[in-house]
């Protein structure tokens, strides 16, 4: 029973850590919270679910093309909704109020459109489980698992090793300098936005497996959020362990205590740590320069 | 008596050291020159002092009391205001209002009051206009009252924060390169207008500033930086006269100013 | 039709003082809150309570209404506020903090669930609706001219700056944000006394998002701003009956629109004024004379 729990909740925490690193990613470098994240997962989610069942693509194409898709999608907001606002040296206020926009926006006009119906992915995907050391382990789960950890770690190497990478971590670090030295904000801010996306497409696609694919089930990314506060916001180490640990907590509660008190616990979480901890786990405490 | 000492006060960011073990006071009344050349930690120093940022290590005094972890508006309510390198107005309102924000302080009123508009705010909100207007009128900004903040030249706008650092009621005044961008006839007045408001206002004043003749026209007393340690202090003939400053920095600086 | 026409004006008004504690908030403080519905919730249900199980009067539950959703405020302003943190951390938290009342409204006893609670009294007629309105408008409006109102609006434009001025960030913030949940809380107990039915369905992030959408539209740093937006966008909806998703789709194309081409919204840091209607009527007609 506990070896179950606890590998729904790394499954779970995996995805809570994609979201929350996608996130980070644009935190890091625009300095805003991107509240439109979630709507780029649910329809990373929608593209997926379209190309398995009505294309009749194979799962592993479906899956490419979800991230290509939500890559797209995610470059495609930061176009239409952020770039003014960030040649303008808008206030992060305005950012946010703009995401928001957007994410109202994609929400409602997938439920105009498609309709507010759930589909859900074929059960043979969803519904597999393997038996090990007495526990019934989802088969999903461990694929949630170990896409997650690929997925974060081939980024963490993109980051580490290629000229983009490099750059866009000196420009998480100083964006002006960064500018100063004749990098092409514009094209590296694109590079985040399509780097983002294609975790976005990844996510959703196991969400979507996981608990169907519907216009609001990008709402979910309130955990992102969280666990990125968890860990300090801005930081991907810390994006992945909060993400991890709010998965694996939440899980716990809602298997020992009550599903219907996990959204709260999660809630009471943020406080609690805010209180105590007000820069996360990993946060550096940047003292802006004044 | 010092009215400001920093004892061994150090700061890091990562791994740069902005400043290293600087100790030292300001007495009472008088006005001190912060100098050194870019990046030599002067503004941190400011910073630091203000509560903008939190020390890595030492102390500050203030009037013999331990300010070290004190927050900026504590510290404000304590007699310390600051003027900003990179102007820092509040750029959207209007020149009187950044004025009237200052001036807020010195005439309170609660919340709910507030709320009612009750006729003690209003007498208080008069008092605050008639204060805020004084100010402006100290510092020549009379006629730009109703003009946005941001519309006003550079060289208006960095007498608008010293009209609005004075609004504070400071015993203690940190002005970062008030003279930045000025023309030597420009910044020549701005000394003669430092020196004015440090005696009309009882002030005693830190002043940093890259135009080394408007520090040797204000400062009895002169404090050098270099990559954030002491190089130099003393008065402006005994830190013209040392080879390490002249060598680092005040030498060229000092020769291209003058030419 | 005169009652329909009434009716429109009256949900009209209890969305103004909603938007009105909100633009406080964001217009004034640049603080951003995901969940301002909660308070609205709170209210209304803190007030519906007290009236439908405990008979108690309606101007007294109004006020606890009001007087609860403040507390709330405190009490999620005090952790996400003390701290010197980025508003984004208090975006997050309101985020979190509309879903966890939802929850509660669904679990609780007192609040009979997702039922919700039938049969509260109408009390909120439009003279009751107008008359709160105009005693808001008037508050808010004396808050923007003192010295807090200064204050928020310093803290908004500058943080660091508004420091070095002697404002305590925090009790700036936490003031702003407890008087804008006691607008959402009173705006939240008309609501219940006008319906006559609330369940927790009614208080989802759609309010939230009109009322965002009223005050980004009616510009930040107004309160006129806000509140003729509000009634445009509460009023005109109503009266074409065009369907509630359609008018999200619409709702999130503005903000994005408005912070692209126009951050300064409608009335951004203006207020409408006699003087200044007037001038625009003239101008106008002048216009008009020209061309006729
Ligand atoms: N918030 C910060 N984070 C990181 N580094 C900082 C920060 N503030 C200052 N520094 C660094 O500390 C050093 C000292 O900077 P400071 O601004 O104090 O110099 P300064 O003497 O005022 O220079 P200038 O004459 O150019 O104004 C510099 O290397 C600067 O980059
Ligand atoms: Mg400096």
């Amino acid at each position: 029973m506990l070896i179950q729990t606890l590998v729904t909740g790394l499954a779970i925490g995996g995805i809570y850590a994609l979201m929350a690193v996608g996130y980070s990613l644009v935190f890091s470098i625009l300095n805003f919270s991107n509240f439109a994240y979630g709507s780029i997962i649910m329809l990373g989610a929608y593209v997926g679910y379209y190309l398995l069942m009505k294309a009749g693509l194979p799962l592993a194409v479906s899956v490419a093309g979800s991230v290509m898709g939500a890559a797209f999608l995610c470059y495609l907001n930061e176009r239409m909704a952020y770039s003014t606002l960030r040649k303008r040296n808008a206030a992060s206020l305005y950012f946010m109020i703009s995401a928001m926009g957007t994410a109202i926006f994609l929400e409602n006009l997938v439920y105009a459109t498609i309709g507010s119906r759930f589909y859900a992915f074929p059960e043979i995907i969803t519904q597999q489980n393997i038996t090990f050391w007495g526990a019934s382990i989802g088969v999903l789960d461990v694929f949630a698992i170990v896409f997650s950890f690929t997925a974060i770690y081939m980024l963490h190497y993109f980051l580490q090793h290629s000229r983009v990478g490099i750059a866009i971590r000196a420009a998480s670090y100083d964006m002006q300098v960064c500018q100063l030295n004749g990098v092409n904000i514009t094209r590296l801010v694109g590079w985040v936005f399509l780097l983002a996306g294609a975790l976005a497409g990844l996510s959703g696609m196991f969400l979507g497996m996981k608990y169907m694919v519907y216009p609001t089930m990008g709402w979910i990314t309130n955990k992102a959020y969280i666990a990125a506060v968890i860990g300090g916001l801005g930081s991907l180490p810390g994006a992945v362990v909060g993400g991890l640990i709010l998965g694996v907590l939440e899980t716990l509660v809602s298997t020992y205590v009550s599903s219907v008190i996990r959204d709260v616990f999660s809630f009471s979480l943020l406080v609690v740590l805010l209180l105590v901890l007000p820069t996360g786990l990993f946060g550096k405490y940047l003292e802006e320069k004044v | 008596m010092d009215i400001l000492r920093l004892e061994a006060v150090t700061k890091r960011f990562g791994g740069i050291v902005a400043c290293k073990d600087i100790s030292f006071g300001i007495p009472e009344g008088r006005i001190m020159g912060l100098i050194g050349p870019n990046g030599a930690g002067k503004t941190t120093i400011f910073n630091l002092i203000t509560g903008v940022y939190s020390l890595t290590a030492g102390r500050i005094y203030f009037r013999g009391a331990d300010i070290t972890r004190l927050r900026p508006d504590e510290l404000v309510a304590l007699g310390i205001a600051r003027t900003f390198q990179n102007i820092r107005l509040f750029r959207n309102l209007t020149v009187l209002d950044n004025v009237r924000i200052a001036v807020d302080r010195n005439l309170p009123y609660s919340f709910g009051a507030a709320l009612a508009r009750l006729p003690s705010v209003l007498s208080k909100e008069r008092a605050v206009y008639r204060q805020a207007t004084e100010y402006l009128a100290a510092l020549g900004l009379s006629g730009r009252a109703g003009d946005r903040a941001d519309s006003l030249p550079y060289g208006l706008q960095r007498k608008l924060e010293i009209a609005r650092a004075l609004a504070l009621k400071p015993k203690l005044l940190l002005l970062d390169e008030p003279a930045a961008g000025m023309n030597p006839e420009e910044s020549a007045e701005l000394a003669r207008l430092i020196r004015r408001i440090h005696g009309e206002f009882g002030l005693t004043t830190l002043l940093i500033e890259h135009h080394m003749d408007v520090v040797m026209e204000l400062c009895e007393q002169i404090y050098v930086l270099n990559f954030g340690v002491k190089l130099a202090e003393g008065d402006a003939e005994t830190v013209q006269g040392n080879p390490d400053v002249l060598r680092a920095y005040l030498g060229e600086g000092y020769k291209r100013a003058g030419n | 039709m005169l009652s329909y026409i009434s009716g429109i004006i009256t949900f009209s008004l209890i969305y103004v003082i909603a938007a009105v504690g909100l633009a406080i908030f964001t217009g004034f403080t640049g603080l951003f809150s995901l969940g301002h519905a909660a308070f609205f919730a709170i209210g209304a249900y803190t007030a519906g309570i007290l009236t439908y199980f405990y008979d108690v009067n309606f101007w007294l539950a109004l006020a606890s209404g009001g007087a609860m959703s403040g507390l709330v405020g405190i009490l999620i302003g005090y952790p996400t506020l003390k701290a010197k943190l980025r508003s984004d951390y208090f975006a997050i938290a309101t985020l979190g903090f509309g879903e966890a009342v939802r929850v509660l409204l669904e679990n609780l006893e007192i609040t009979q669930g997702a039922r919700g609670l039938p049969g509260i009294p109408a009390e909120t007629t439009l003279p009751v609706a107008a008359g709160v309105t105009v005693i808001v408008l008037w508050v808010a409006r004396n808050f923007v001219h003192s010295r807090y109102g200064r204050a928020a609006v310093a803290v908004r434009e500058d943080f660091v700056a508004a420091e070095m001025m002697g404002i305590n960030l925090f009790q700036v913030r936490l003031l702003s944000l407890v008087f804008s949940a006691i607008c959402g809380g009173v705006a939240g107990g008309l609501f219940a006394h006008y319906v006559s039915f609330i369940q927790p369905s009614m208080f989802t992030s759609y309010l939230s998002t009109q009322l965002t959408a009223s005050v980004v539209a009616g510009g930040m740093g107004s309160i006129t701003g806000p509140a003729v937006a509000t009634v445009i966008f509460i009023a005109i909806p109503e009266v074409l009956r065009v369907a509630s998703m359609w008018r999200l789709v619409a709702y999130g194309l503005l903000l994005v629109a408005i912070m692209v081409f126009r951050p300064q919204g409608l009335l951004g840091f203006r207020e409408l004024s006699w003087a200044g209607v007037k001038r625009w009527l003239t101008l106008g007609k002048a216009a008009g004379q020209g061309r006729g």
